[in-house]
Formats: C-alpha cells, sequence, structure tokens
C-alpha cells in the first residue's frame, strides 16, 4: 500500500478512526474502556455477594433487580454464589487486570515512550483489541445461559468444572467460559507479541535499554511472561474442552457422579493443577509488573527527583519475571505433592521477596529528600507502595509450606492476593490513568475529586480486606456461601458486616472516579502539553492526536528519563534534549 | 443494618469535611485545577497531613481488630506437630510486623516531610551500590533462617508413618456433600476399593472379596480418634476434588478422584481439655472442606472427637464391621 | 533503532521490518504450548493406566516427506535468492504438494491406528491414544498457516512478484515451514518413545 501521509491530508472515516483504528493510542483507550466496563461488573458482582456474606439469607432489593433468578426471593442461591464467584475472579484478573490495565497502558505508552510512529503491527493491534472485545462478549452471554454462568471458582479445576453433573454451572455455561478463554489467550498473546517486537525493533535514536523509562521495561517482562505462559494455559483449556466435549479422559479417573460409575480412567485432576498454574504464577506479575512500572515513573516525577536505583529496578523486574516461572508449586502444597518438590518450591517462592524488598525500598529511598507533589496520580502510587508491602509481606507466610498447610485456601489467601495483586494493580491502574488522563483525552482530571477517591478508595479497601486475614487465621475456607453451618465462626458475625459496609462504600467511592473521568472527558481542562513537567518522550508529542505521533521527525534521545533537579541545571530535562557543554549523563 | 447506616453516615461526615477543607463553596470542589503544577502548597501539605492521619488510624484499626477478633482464631494447636507450625507461624509473623510497621512508618514520615516546598531542593540521589546490596542481603538473610525453619518443619511434618509404628489408620471419603471415615480395623490394614463396586448400600465402592476389608469400621457424622497416638490419614474421593481440612491439628490434604493422598498427626489434647483451654464448653474439633466442590460445599462437615485411649476402644467397639 | 523517518512517508499499514521479529516470537509461544503438551504427556504417562501401542510405519513416510517438503522449499528459497526465476515456481509447488502429502499419510496413520482399536474418544480410549490423536491433530492445524502461506507464496512466485531484492514474504513462510517440520519430527520422536516405554 502506498498511501501517503501527512499531517494535514491525512483523513480519516469515522469507522476508521474510532472503530476500527489501529491507532495505537486509540486502541489504548478502546481497551481501557472495555476492560474498565468489565471491572465495573466484575465489582458489582463482589458487592453482591458481600451482602449474602455480610448478611446471609438476608433479602435485598438489589438482588432481585441485579441477579434475577439468580435470586429468587432476593436471596442467592448457593450454586449461583459460586457462579458470581468465578465469574469475579475471572472478570477482575484477566479481562480488568490483564486486558484492560497492560491492553491499556502498553498500547498507550510503548511507542510514546519508546519513540515510535505505531506499534509494529497496527492490523494485529487491532486484531488483538476486537478478539478480546468477542471475548468479553462471549463471557457476559455465559452469564444469561441455562445453568447459569462457570461456578467452579477462576481456577476451574477439574473434575467440577468438567462435569455437568458436579454443578449446574459445569453446562453451557462452562463451555462458553473456556471459548471466552481461548479467545482471550490468542488476544493476548498476538497483542504481546506486537509489544516486545515493538520495545525491541523501534526504538528511536539514543534509545538504550538503558534509558528506557521504567515503565517500558516492566511492559516489556509481562509481554515476554504472557508470550510463555499464556500458550500453556490455552493447553490446559483445550484438553479440559476435550475432556468435556468429546470424551477424553485427561483430567478424570476413577469417577462416580449422578448415580454412576464414569468410564474415564488414567487422568489427574493434578495435572491441570499444574498446566494452570504455570500460567497462573506469572498471570500474577503480568497482573502486577505493569502497575509497578507505573509507579516508577510516577513517584520520580512527583517527586522532582530520579528513581533510586535504576538498574537494581531493572533487575528486580527480570528477576520477579524469571522466577515467577518456577515457584508455581506453592499452589499445590496440599494437593499431596512429592514433599521434597514442595520444598524447592519453597525456596523459589519465598526468593522472590529478595527483589520486591529492592523495589519497596528503592521507592522509599526515592521518596526521601523529594518535593513531592501529591497529584491524585501520586496519591495512589504511594497507596500501592503501601499495598505491596502490606500484601507481600503475608506472602511470606503462604509461600511457607508449612505454614500453608493450614492457611491454604482460606480467607487468608483471599485478604493476601486483594491486597498484593488486587489492590496493587488497581492502584497502579487508577495512577495511570490520572496521570497520562492529559495525554490521553487532552484534559485534566480534577484534582480534588481524585484526591476523594483515593482516601475513599484507601481506606474502604483495607477496610475490606485487611480483616480477612483474622478470618484466615480462624480458619474459615472461602468460597463459602455462609459461615452459618459452623458454630466455630459464629465470632465473626460482625466482621463479616463490616467488610461488606465497606465493600458497600469502596464501590460507591468509585462512581466518583467514574464521575470525574466522564465530567473530565466533557468538561475538564484543557491540558497543556507538558502538564507534570516530565521528561519521558510522550510529553513531546501535541496534545491534539495524530497518528504518527509526531508531526515532524521523531525526537532523538540523549539522555536517561530522571534527570529531575539535576544540579546545575534546569529542574527537568526531557530526554530528547542534548547534553549542555561539558555536561556528564547522569550515571545510573 | 444499623452498622450499615452508621458507617454511611461517616461517609456523609468524610465528604462534608472535605468540601469545608475546601472552603465550603461547592463551586470550589469543581475548580479547575490551577495552571501551575504545584497546585497549591498549603494543598500539599493537609495531603501530608491525611497520610500521617491514615497511618495512626490503619495502626488503630489494626489494634481494635487484634482487641476485639484476636481471641477468635484458631486456639492452641490440638496436634503436636502443630505447636512447631504455631511457633513458625509466630517467628514470621513477628519479622513480617516489624517489617510491615518500619516501612510504613518510614512511606508515611516520608510523604509527610517531604510535601512540596518551593523553597525545598530536591536530592539528585540516582543509586548507590551499598544501599541496595543492603537491602538484597538483608532480607536474603532473613529468609535463610525462615526457608531453614519451614523446611525442617515441611519435612518431618509431611513424613508418613512407618507401617511397624502403632497408630491408627483411618480413611477419610468425600463426595458431595459429605464426608465418611472408614477404620482399618484390628489388622491394621483398608480393604481394597473400586468406583464400579459403588451402589447404595456400598457407598465407598469396597471390594466385598477382599478379606482385609471384612473388619473394616465405616462410621459418619462424627468419627474418634485416641489422643497422643498416631493417626495416619488416607484421603480418598468420589466425584470431585475435596479437601480434608482440620485447623485445629493443623493439617489438610486435598482429596483427590483417582488418587489416595496422605497425611498423619498425633493428637494432642482430648475434646474435653480444649474445651478447659479455650474456656467454651461447646468446642468441637471439626473436619472441614476446603476446596470448592459444588452447591453445598459450605455446608460440608464432620465432627472429630479426640478422648483417650480406653474411651476410644469403648467408642470403637460400638461400632459394627463392614462384614 | 533509527526510525527518523518524518511522518509524511511513513507506512502506516505494516511495518517490514518488524515481520521476522514477530514471527519468531510467535514460534516461541507455538512452543511453549506444545510445550504444555508433551509436559502432559509425561505426567500422565507415570500413571498406572497408561497403555503402550505400536505406531504405524506410516509416520515414518510422512516424516520422510516432510523432510523432503523443507529441502525443495529451501532449495527453492536460494534460487530466488540468486535471482533464478523459473526453478523456484516448480520447487514451490512441489513444496505445496509435499505438505498436502503429509498431511494425507498423517490421515492414512490415524486410520491404521482407529483399525487396531485404538480410539481418541469414548470408552475405550486411553489416554495415551487421545494424547497421540490430540497432538498429531493440533500439529496439522497449525500445518493448515503453513500450507496456506505456501499457496500464497507459490501463487505469487507464479506472478513473478519475487526477485533477488524481493522475497522476505518466502523466508517468513520458509521459517515457518521449517518449524512445523522440526516440530512433527520432535513430536514424533516424543511419542514414540512415550507410547513404547
Amino acid at each position: 500500500m502506498d498511501i501517503i501521509h501527512s499531517e494535514h491530508t491525512h483523513q480519516e472515516s469515522f469507522i476508521s478512526k474510532y472503530i476500527f483504528s489501529r491507532d495505537h493510542k486509540m486502541i489504548a483507550k478502546q481497551f481501557m474502556i472495555t476492560g474498565f466496563t468489565m471491572g465495573f461488573i466484575g465489582i458489582i458482582m463482589s458487592v453482591l455477594f458481600r451482602l449474602q456474606l455480610g448478611w446471609p439469607g438476608e433479602r435485598f432489593w438489589i438482588n432481585d433487580l441485579l441477579l434475577g433468578s439468580w435470586a429468587n426471593g432476593g436471596v442467592i442461591a448457593p450454586d449461583k454464589y459460586l457462579a458470581l464467584v468465578t465469574m469475579h475472579g475471572t472478570i477482575m484478573v484477566f479481562f480488568m487486570l490483564t486486558a484492560g490495565l497492560s491492553g491499556t497502558f502498553s498500547n498507550l505508552l510503548i511507542p510514546l515512550q519508546i519513540g515510535a510512529r505505531d506499534m509494529a503491527s497496527g492490523f494485529i493491534n487491532m486484531l488483538s483489541y476486537w478478539i478480546f472485545f468477542i471475548s468479553c462478549i462471549v463471557m457476559l452471554v455465559s452469564l444469561g445461559v441455562e445453568g447459569g454462568a462457570a461456578s467452579a471458582g477462576w481456577t476451574i479445576y477439574p473434575p467440577l468444572s468438567a462435569l455437568p453433573e458436579a454443578i449446574p454451572g459445569s453446562g453451557l455455561g462452562m463451555t462458553l467460559w473456556l471459548v471466552a478463554m481461548a479467545l482471550f489467550i490468542t488476544s493476548s498473546l498476538i497483542g504481546s507479541l506486537n509489544y516486545i517486537v515493538t520495545i525491541i525493533n523501534l526504538r528511536t535514536k539514543g534509545m538504550t535499554f538503558t534509558r528506557l523509562p521504567l515503565t517500558i521495561w516492566s511492559f516489556l517482562v509481562t509481554a515476554i511472561l504472557g508470550v510463555l505462559s499464556f500458550p500453556v494455559l490455552l493447553s490446559a483449556v483445550l484438553l479440559l474442552v476435550f475432556d468435556r466435549s468429546f470424551g477424553t479422559s485427561f483430567y478424570l479417573s476413577d469417577i462416580y457422579i449422578g448415580g454412576q460409575a464414569l468410564e474415564r480412567f488414567g487422568g489427574s485432576p493434578i495435572l491441570f493443577e499444574h498446566l494452570f498454574w504455570f500460567l497462573g504464577h506469572p498471570e500474577v506479575y503480568i497482573v502486577l509488573l505493569p502497575s509497578l512500572g507505573i509507579t516508577s515513573e510516577i513517584v520520580s516525577t512527583m517527586s522532582r527527583k530520579p528513581i533510586f536505583g535504576y538498574k537494581f529496578m531493572i533487575g528486580s523486574i527480570l528477576a520477579i519475571g524469571g522466577l515467577s516461572f518456577i515457584v508455581w508449586g506453592h499452589h499445590m502444597f496440599v494437593t499431596g505433592m512429592n514433599p521434597f518438590l514442595g520444598a524447592v518450591f519453597t525456596i523459589t517462592t519465598l526468593l522472590i521477596a529478595i527483589p520486591s524488598a529492592i523495589k519497596v525500598f528503592n521507592y522509599l529511598t526515592t521518596l526521601w529528600r523529594g518535593n513531592i507533589i501529591f497529584s491524585p496520580a501520586m496519591l495512589f502510587s504511594i497507596g500501592l507502595i503501601s499495598t505491596f508491602i502490606t500484601g507481600g509481606l503475608t506472602g511470606l507466610i503462604l509461600g511457607d509450606a508449612t505454614l500453608d498447610i493450614n492457611v491454604h485456601d482460606t480467607y487468608f489467601v483471599v485478604g493476601h492476593f486483594h491486597i498484593v495483586m488486587g489492590l496493587s494493580a488497581v492502584f497502579g491502574t487508577f495512577a495511570g490513568v490520572y496521570h497520562w488522563f492529559p495525554k490521553m483525552f487532552g484534559k485534566m482530571m480534577n484534582n480534588t475529586w481524585g484526591q476523594i477517591h483515593f482516601w475513599i478508595t484507601i481506606v474502604t479497601a483495607y477496610g475490606v480486606f485487611f480483616p480477612m486475614h483474622f478470618l484466615g487465621l480462624a480458619g474459615v475456607p472461602r468460597r463459602y456461601y455462609t459461615n452459618s453451618t459452623f458454630p466455630m465462626f459464629d465470632d465473626f458475625v460482625n466482621l463479616n458486616e463490616i467488610i461488606s459496609i465497606f465493600a458497600i462504600i469502596a464501590f460507591l467511592g468509585q462512581l466518583i472516579f467514574l464521575f470525574n473521568f466522564l465530567y473530565s472527558i466533557f468538561k475538564g481542562k484543557k491540558a497543556t502539553q507538558n502538564p507534570w513537567n516530565s521528561n519521558t518522550l510522550e510529553w513531546t508529542t501535541p496534545v491534539k492526536h495524530i497518528h504518527g505521533n509526531w508531526p515532524g521527525e521523531i525526537p532523538e534521545v540523549h539522555r536517561w528519563p530522571y534527570d529531575y533537579n539535576k544540579p546545575g541545571y534546569e529542574e527537568f530535562i526531557p530526554q530528547n534534549i542534548p547534553l549542555k557543554e561539558g555536561e556528564i549523563e547522569s550515571s545510573h | 443494618m444499623l452498622l450499615l447506616s452508621a458507617f454511611l453516615f461517616i461517609l456523609i461526615l468524610f465528604l462534608i469535611t472535605f468540601f469545608y477543607l475546601k472552603g465550603g463553596d461547592f463551586k470550589e470542589m469543581f475548580k479547575e485545577n490551577p495552571d501551575d503544577l504545584k497546585f497549591d502548597e498549603q494543598e500539599n501539605r493537609t495531603q501530608g497531613w491525611l497520610f500521617i492521619a491514615f497511618g495512626i488510624g490503619f495502626l488503630l484499626f489494626i489494634l481494635f481488630l487484634i482487641f476485639k477478633w484476636g481471641g477468635s482464631i484458631l486456639p492452641e494447636s490440638g496436634s503436636v506437630h502443630g505447636a512447631d507450625v504455631d511457633s513458625l507461624m509466630l517467628i514470621t509473623g513477628v519479622i513480617i510486623s516489624i517489617v510491615f510497621v518500619i516501612t510504613h512508618v518510614l512511606l508515611f514520615f516520608f510523604v509527610f516531610k517531604y510535601a512540596f516546598n518551593k523553597n525545598r531542593k530536591p536530592a539528585f540521589f540516582t543509586h548507590n551500590l551499598k544501599l541496595e546490596l543492603l537491602w538484597t542481603a538483608l532480607p536474603a538473610m532473613v529468609l535463610v533462617l525462615l526457608i531453614s525453619i519451614g523446611l525442617y518443619n515441611w519435612n518431618s511434618i509431611m513424613k508418613p508413618l512407618d507401617d511397624k509404628d502403632d497408630k491408627v489408620l483411618i480413611e477419610i471419603y468425600a463426595k458431595q456433600f459429605d464426608w465418611t471415615a472408614r477404620y482399618a480395623g484390628n489388622d491394621g490394614k483398608l480393604g481394597r476399593a473400586n468406583i464400579v463396586l459403588i451402589n447404595n448400600a456400598n457407598f465407598l465402592g469396597i471390594d466385598t472379596t477382599d478379606v482385609v476389608s471384612f473388619d473394616d469400621k465405616i462410621v459418619k457424622n462424627e468419627f474418634h480418634i485416641p489422643v497422643n497416638k498416631p493417626v495416619q490419614f488416607v484421603f480418598r474421593a468420589q466425584d470431585v476434588m475435596h479437601s480434608a481440612y482440620m485447623p485445629h491439628f493443623r493439617a489438610q490434604m486435598n482429596c483427590v478422584p483417582g488418587l489416595k493422598t496422605q497425611f498423619n498427626f498425633t493428637p494432642k489434647y482430648t475434646t474435653q481439655e480444649m474445651r478447659r483451654i479455650t474456656k467454651n464448653p461447646d468446642f468441637d474439633y471439626m473436619l472441614l472442606c476446603n476446596k470448592i466442590c459444588g452447591m453445598a460445599h459450605f455446608a460440608m462437615k464432620m465432627k472429630i472427637v479426640v478422648e483417650s485411649e480406653e474411651d476410644y476402644n469403648k467408642w470403637l467397639a460400638i461400632n459394627p464391621t463392614f462384614r | 533503532m533509527e526510525n527518523n523517518l518524518s511522518i509524511s512517508n511513513y507506512d502506516f499499514s505494516e511495518n517490514k521490518k518488524a515481520q521476522e521479529p514477530l514471527l519468531w516470537i510467535g514460534l516461541v509461544s507455538i512452543i511453549m504450548f506444545f510445550a504444555g503438551l508433551t509436559s502432559a504427556v509425561i505426567v500422565s504417562s507415570t500413571s498406572a493406566a497408561w497403555k503402550i501401542f505400536a505406531l504405524p510405519n506410516t509416520f515414518w513416510y510422512s516424516s520422510a516427506v516432510i523432510i523432503l517438503s523443507s529441502i525443495t522449499y529451501q532449495i527453492g528459497f536460494s534460487f530466488i535468492k540468486k535471482n533464478n526465476l523459473k526453478l523456484p515456481k516448480i520447487l514451490f509447488i512441489s513444496t505445496l504438494i509435499l505438505g498436502f502429502a503429509f498431511i494425507y499419510f498423517q490421515y492414512i496413520g490415524l486410520t491404521n491406528l482407529y483399525q487396531q482399536g485404538i480410539y481418541a474418544t469414548g470408552n475405550q480410549s486411553t489416554t495415551s491414544s487421545s494424547y497421540f490423536y490430540a497432538l498429531t491433530v493440533l500439529h496439522i492445524l497449525h500445518l493448515f498457516f503453513g500450507i496456506i502461506s505456501l499457496g500464497v507464496v507459490s501463487t505469487k512466485s507464479i506472478m513473478n512478484k519475487y526477485n533477488s531484492n524481493n522475497y522476505s514474504g518466502v523466508k517468513l513462510s520458509l521459517t515457518y515451514w521449517h518449524f512445523l517440520g522440526i516440530l512433527w519430527l520432535y513430536l514424533f520422536l516424543f511419542l514414540s518413545i512415550m507410547m513404547s516405554k
């Protein structure tokens, strides 16, 4: 194709500009809107099942309204409770925090921050979004089918997920779940391919790997994790599809259900767990690393101070990424695995504490003697540092096989991963949205409402998830419809109520964000080109988007992105400013 | 519902406070951000203070939780190995609490101390190898400690009992949605089982031609074990995965269809002793299902009674043999 | 790293330079996909219910055919590089035919197995036979994309679209085709070992 593009003649129709766009900035927005919509649905689900947990058996009109036949008389049915839990997990982990977060910011920032006109392949990028979109639709449709949505937990362990006799949700709902996931994996894979190739091949002149912003480093490692781990999940999902639909027995053996013995022998459900968690654990970092990258960027910019220990930060991202592939067994300590393997996985798992600790201390040192400006993005970044510490520390308990025996699959786990991966990733997402909103929409978000949103979110988030550690230490298992069958948990009735109330308020707090977001798109203050006085390349592009990002030549890079308050020079020096005469490049 | 209203009230109070902080003018809430990147010094100072307030509030909240519900967590372990688990938990807990407090104090203090001030010149501090090596080495050292204690305990907990050992052999059988326990009987051996043999009368699918199975004893609803004697558990599942969770003994093992898993422990306190320890006359040891297994997952329970060996033998004698 | 093209002559449709790395990283993800499956085979083979069976000789023929096809494709490609445009047409077409022959032999091999009573699914199937069918078919699924690309290359070659300056499309297709060949040889070796132990 020999279309000649120039800044004034490049006219696009509505469809090619807003729907089937190949412009990474538009695709980023599409990912954001779709991902956040899914996230919103996921959060509503969590509020609904929190109502059941806080006030078991009580009738709520909202259940009637939103769930219909899933909650006859306003009380959620036990199997539909499991469906809600399953779909909440799936939607939040994959659709919101993988596609919504990585899809949005990788797409937006990779070409802008490395100095490229667009992604390596705009077509693949567009394809990635639309496959994701179809996957969302299939997942949402599965909510409405006969028997209800998938209800085997987001980890869909067979045989529960393989046999419709085991739970109603394992019928058509599960089939659609698997189809949606297969689509999602495809989307995620080709997206990741594109990110990696773009970062490796399309960096502008002077943009060496040691001058890359940490955001790009984290996106790169995230994409590599995706390329290596998602195919394995695809193979696990395929074998499950064969078991469900074609009568093979990869995961099934010696099962008697629904009044008859199945003629399935030789398979093992544990095999599925191995394959699933080989993805599942890197997936945690696929969710978390982009947030850490975003935070690194924002903490440095808003402290007006270079990030401390740039190279150690890169090293720890790589170490976390590498280790994440050899720790999956810590999800399976009580499956009867060989104790020797359990010991190996304990060691590898606890090793992750080292790079994590490096990151935390480097963040703290970056804040030290800075000049901190509390933009909402900075508030959320500080929140992320806090949740990353709080959640990460309890990982030392769960990663230790001995201690895991007793807290495995209890609310302790729920509290742990919601704080370390859920909250941290959500905080990173919010930080990113507040920070790059001017780049995406050319408008500023309102600070006051941003601050209110942050404070409500962090207070209620800790209010929801911190008490769960106490539930876990009391042995309360997760995914229980109600705790009332066990008198030993009666002490916690009030605590569950408090958690639910915090959850409701947390949800209301997100409405503030939604309002601020929409209000600012239309009525927000016009943004200047570089509102945060930041050094990275994306702020050298014009406020009004053009396909190709820079109207003229792509800027050349001469320095690392963290030259804030360099002694003897300007307050900040963007990456495209050449070294002054006699200036030595900041060593890092 | 009272609680909910109270909290909503607090939320509204919070919003009103913010409203007044902004000068009590509703328009002020929608005021556009100032042109200058640095907003305003006062505003940044307020946020700094809010972090201090949040830090203190967080601490108070944790103390409140400990005070109110700290006593409701699992009591002292009812098994011998559980004491080791608990002591490792304590060590880990103390270490992470210290790290948690130190890092959070630093975080909130830095954020407060270094809130924007137009006269301050931030330090240009890019890296320091010594510092970075320090906080690579420190956690590594702590980890060596935790890993070595953890692995020592793990290996001793997971070691199966010897055949020679004097022990009680019990099979725990999981199906949707109840538990069954099968005692090995006098010969100390469990009879073979196969799913194709399952019917209403023989829901464990025990091989009736296997001589070993004749003296097996099957019990439901509750099972008894003697104190101070090792108990070897074997787990099986009929339909989907379950997990046998006995939190008071610090014991858990998945029950997987087509696979036999095992766990063993030695009970330390009888139910009666535990009732005294917990000061709860209704205390009972419980077996829970801890792996999502279907609709009534939350209702799968079985009572465990720990008693003296004589009482146990008496109880066992009442129960009929399989054949 | 020197991408300082002015926006007015930047081709947004595709970035040619990125195609090869895109393919290579794509191959990595396919490797991971089959690595997942073959490690599943290893795990399952430890079960007592693992049944072994003999593979029909047809799979040796198909292996020979796929090696041959890689050779013809490679020779055709080297002629294109030397700007000899006639021979490649024949060589590409014969590669295509060999590709179809491979699929045919695979089909015959699987039918043979089926006639011996080794089924992919159902009550009489075992995990080992299911794995064998699944892996073979999944490889053929990947081969379809190779066939499509081969078809495109052959057509374009007949239309004289390639020459010594323009052969990147052939190179991509060729890389993928070699990959498929190696993948099959690996699977064949691996499965022969697993099905006989």
